[in-house]
């Protein structure tokens, strides 16, 4: 693979005053999260993190509130400083940067989307969206064509010379999207970027972010409290707890294989008729009863609810293929046994 | 805790398991807890109060029905041990007052001077007597003293008489206390219990800080205060001619026993040892004030330049104009009606020169006072080290920082606009160190993650956010400055202050109401046009 875009090693963050101290006690003696809280009183926002982004992937962060996803993220345009750990935007350290080098990397190779939106509210729709082009002092006829195709982008066409508070909820985070895409950024940090909205606006802003971002080929960050959310529109997912990163894999992945009970308990509620693919609950072929001439074949990627419609056809298993060779078989046991989420008997 | 509380909704749990509470009328008290908390509340006789707790806890109506008979007798020496503080004291002062009244019925005497008067007039009744008898025994007349001494006997016997009437009297003061004193102690019985559970309320919320429990070192805090300040009081009460360190603090000879000196006090000498070195740092400042005041009158040079340099229709139809723009033509009509008014009885030049005044120390308060309030708006430790600053300004009478000021700059109009500096600046410091903290956390951050220096996030999103708030400060100074036009005449400002302390020096009504009229309207159209200009730009 290509040198991955984003690479976060070993980053620890401790608030406090005696951060330094309490990070030199962690590393020397292994302390736990309470007992660095007790001896210096400081506050371990994220613990040892370390993940990797290729190119054009959306990599979603989802935790609770408090698990320290938005301190984590913020660490990618160095918003907040690690105690310790390394940073790499595109292999280029990003901790080891002056403020100049850092606010070029933010304003050319960063955009970042709010939960809040965010919008200076003083500034018509435009010049926010034009607001980091500004920065960068790039000609004001250039900055009103570039936010005008941003703005397009995102359907917001006609509402350029509006203020932003005469904009819904929705139109609004748009327009925050479109501010992040304004300079055209290698890497999208969208913290919780959907949050604050209501359902069904949600999923319309998710399926577009997802085509949006597809299109434009852009690595995205995506914090979420929202696993479903993660799902729809997470290449891979990364489960955080109390700053510790739980574990990292796609749906399918952590659907099937929670790490820990803490993970098994949060895919519980999800339905699993989509993201489960049927190699990952099909028997081995020798095991398969009867003979399988006469029963329906499907591909090792066939979603849960496709076997369903195949199997509710006849009363023999799927078989399972790959590239066209039979590989394995799903029975009525099986696919039901998967519908739970791969419970074993 | 109960089967009863673990019944509201397990979730994804059956509903039927365990009774389901319907209604509040079936819910049980939870005793057991409430009564552990109560006993590690009081510490001390736990079961009386947790019975009185409940009754009050009981009761519907707002009377009182707990009856504290401890706390009737001991009365505050009750309060002070069980940390109630506020009773202590209300109750500390009635009894004081129960017990002065007693004492004076007592052993106040109240007849006491009457009483000496007629001793005295018996006396002289006696010598009148004695001369009488002399001269009765010189073979002279002794009518005359006769008449006398039988006269001022009769006075005597009045002065007793009243005397007596008062003493009588006494019966009644005391049995005024006594009944005063009994209602206090029945007011205390009675509310006791239900101060105390009202303290035990706030305990449940902050343990640490209220005060719980039964305590002998509070007891004794108690008693001590009851001894320092129950028989002085009554002493001075009750007693005919008390002790005279008492009626007036000996300020003189106790400086006299520090200093040592017999002609001097601590005031003397602290006076003229400020004042020696009020006058030594004027001397070694001299250049500094100086420069100051050159600045400031440099600045009120050219705005009396511009208003009263330009001819006066000009300057006329550049407010009204002006009013017309910010305010509407309401306030452009009041302007002209104001104006005129100024002009026809002669105030022109001198509104002018105050217009000139207020202008100049409103311009250095925000030139001065706006990158203040950044700074502190920014940094909590400098606000935290300015905030008493900027009270003291505010809150010091003008008069008291006039004198300083007259000793390092003078007099005339520069030091009067250094003056109204001093009072008008906190209002456009503070409003903007207010507006700067008020802009949203998460805008700044947006403007920071896309690339801003800390520059350019004060520019584009903290000043233009903030910029209601420091116009409403902006609007304060100037009438905070504007009050205090007549003050700075005082110290040789010039201006419609001018004219109304003449006319209270010398009492003259006419001229001091017209010219209190031209400073009003002054107040009023700058007033005006300034809070439309600020609605104006609200509304943008």
């Amino acid at each position: 693979m290509a040198e991955p875009v984003v690479k976060l090693s070993n980053v620890w963050k401790i608030f406090g005053d005696r951060a330094d101290e309490a990070m030199a006690a962690v590393k020397s003696e292994g302390l736990t999260k309470p007992e660095v809280l007790e001896r210096f009183g400081c506050v371990v926002g994220v613990q040892d993190a370390s993940f990797e982004v290729p190119r054009g992937e959306i990599f979603c962060i989802m935790g609770l509130s408090g698990s320290g996803k938005s301190t984590l993220v913020r660490h990618v345009n160095r918003l907040i400083e690690p105690t310790s750990g390394t940073i790499e935007i595109l292999g280029n350290d990003i901790s080891a940067m002056n403020a100049r080098a850092l606010r070029k990397v933010r304003a050319q190779q960063i955009g970042m989307v709010f939960q809040h939106m965010a919008l200076m509210p003083h500034r018509s729709v435009r010049d926010n969206v034009a607001y980091p082009l500004e920065i960068r002092n790039v000609p004001k006829s250039k900055r009103w064509a570039v936010s005008d195709h941003v703005l397009g982008l995102v359907d917001l066409t006609g509402y350029e010379d509006r203020l932003p508070k005469e904009l819904s909820g929705g139109m609004q985070q748009r327009v925050g999207i479109a501010r992040a895409l304004a300079s055209d950024p290698e890497i999208l940090l969208m913290d919780e970027p959907f949050s604050a909205l209501d359902p069904l606006i949600r999923l319309q802003l998710q399926d577009q972010f997802k085509a949006l971002v597809a299109q434009l080929r852009k690595t995205t960050l995506f914090i979420t409290h929202d696993l479903d959310e993660a799902i729809r529109i997470g290449h891979r997912i990364a489960i955080m707890k109390d700053g510790i990163i739980v574990q990292i894999g796609t749906a399918e992945e952590i659907v099937m294989n929670p790490a820990d009970d803490y993970v098994r308990e949060f895919v519980q509620g999800i339905s699993k008729l989509k993201l489960v693919k049927a190699h990952s609950i099909m028997g081995p072929l020798d095991k398969a009863p009867g003979p399988l001439g006469d029963a329906p074949r499907a591909d090792e990627g066939a979603d849960l609810d496709q076997l369903i419609d195949l199997s509710a056809e006849t009363a023999l298993p799927v078989v399972i293929t790959q590239n066209g060779v039979d590989v394995g078989y799903v029975d009525k046991t099986r696919l039901l046994r998967g519908i739970q989420g791969g419970k074993q008997e | 805790m109960t089967d009863d509380t673990a019944a509201t909704a397990v979730p994804g749990g059956p509903l039927t398991e365990g009774p389901v509470v319907t209604a509040a009328s079936d819910i049980e008290v939870d005793r057991a807890a409430l009564d552990a908390s109560i006993a590690t509340f009081v510490e001390h006789n736990a079961g009386y109060y947790r019975k009185s707790f409940h009754r009050i806890h009981e009761s519907t109506s707002s009377f009182p029905n707990t009856f504290n008979l401890w706390a009737a007798v001991a009365g505050p020496f009750w309060a002070a041990m069980r940390g109630v503080w506020g009773m202590f004291w209300t109750f500390l002062i009635l009894e004081i007052m129960a017990w002065v009244q007693i004492g004076r019925g007592l052993w106040g005497n109240p007849g006491a001077s009457l009483m000496e008067q007629a001793e005295r007039q018996r006396a002289r009744a006696d010598e009148f007597l004695e001369r009488a008898e002399a001269a009765r025994s010189a073979g002279q007349d002794p009518e005359r003293f006769e008449k006398l001494a039988t006269n001022i006997g009769r006075a005597a016997d009045r002065s007793i008489e009243k005397a007596t009437v008062l003493n009588s009297e006494a019966l009644n003061i005391m049995l005024i206390g006594l009944g005063l004193l009994a209602l206090f102690k029945l007011f205390q019985g009675l509310y006791a219990n239900k101060i105390y559970e009202k303290q035990y309320s706030k305990w449940r919320i902050d343990p640490t800080s209220v005060e719980s429990g039964f305590s002998r070192r509070r007891a004794g805090i108690g008693a001590a205060l009851v001894a320092a300040i129950a028989p002085l009081t009554v002493y001075k009460f009750t007693v005919a001619s008390p002790w005279e360190a008492l009626n007036s603090f000996p300020e003189k000879p106790i400086s006299h026993g520090i200093l040592g000196v017999d002609d001097e006090t601590l005031f003397t000498r602290l006076a003229t040892w400020l004042e020696a070195k009020i006058d030594a740092a004027a001397v070694a400042g001299a250049d500094v004030f100086d420069g100051v005041t050159a600045g400031v009158r440099s600045v009120l040079d050219a705005l009396t330049l511009a208003l009263n340099g330009t001819p006066w229709p000009v300057v006329m139809i550049v407010i009204c104009v002006t009013a017309w723009r910010a305010a509407g033509p309401r306030v452009a009509i009041f302007t002209a009606a104001a104006l005129a008014y100024i002009a026809l009885l002669g105030y022109w030049e001198i509104a002018m020169e105050t217009v000139a005044l207020v202008g100049a120390a409103v311009l250095i308060c925000i030139i001065i006072g706006i990158p203040l309030g950044i700074w502190f708006g920014k940094s909590r430790r400098a606000y935290n080290a300015a905030e008493p600053v900027l009270d003291l300004m505010q809150t010091l009478p003008a008069f008291v920082y006039l004198i300083p000021i007259i000793a390092f700059f003078g007099t005339g109009n520069p030091p009067g606009i250094l003056a109204t500096i001093i009072f008008g600046m906190p209002p456009v410091i503070r409003l903007t160190a207010l507006g700067m903290r008020g802009v949203p956390e998460n805008i700044k951050e947006a403007a920071t993650a896309f690339g801003a220096s800390r520059g350019q996030v004060l520019r584009d999103v903290e000043i233009p956010l903030a910029l209601p708030s420091i116009m409403a400060g902006v609007n304060q100074t100037i009438l905070m400055c504007l009050s205090m036009v007549v003050i700075i005449s005082l110290i040789g400002g010039g201006g419609l202050g001018k004219t109304i302390l003449e006319s209270l020096q010398y009492a003259a009504k006419g001229p001091g109401l017209l010219g209190g009229f031209a400073i009003l309207f002054v107040a009023m159209v700058m007033d005006r046009i300034v809070q439309g200009a600020f609605r104006q730009s609200g509304e943008r």
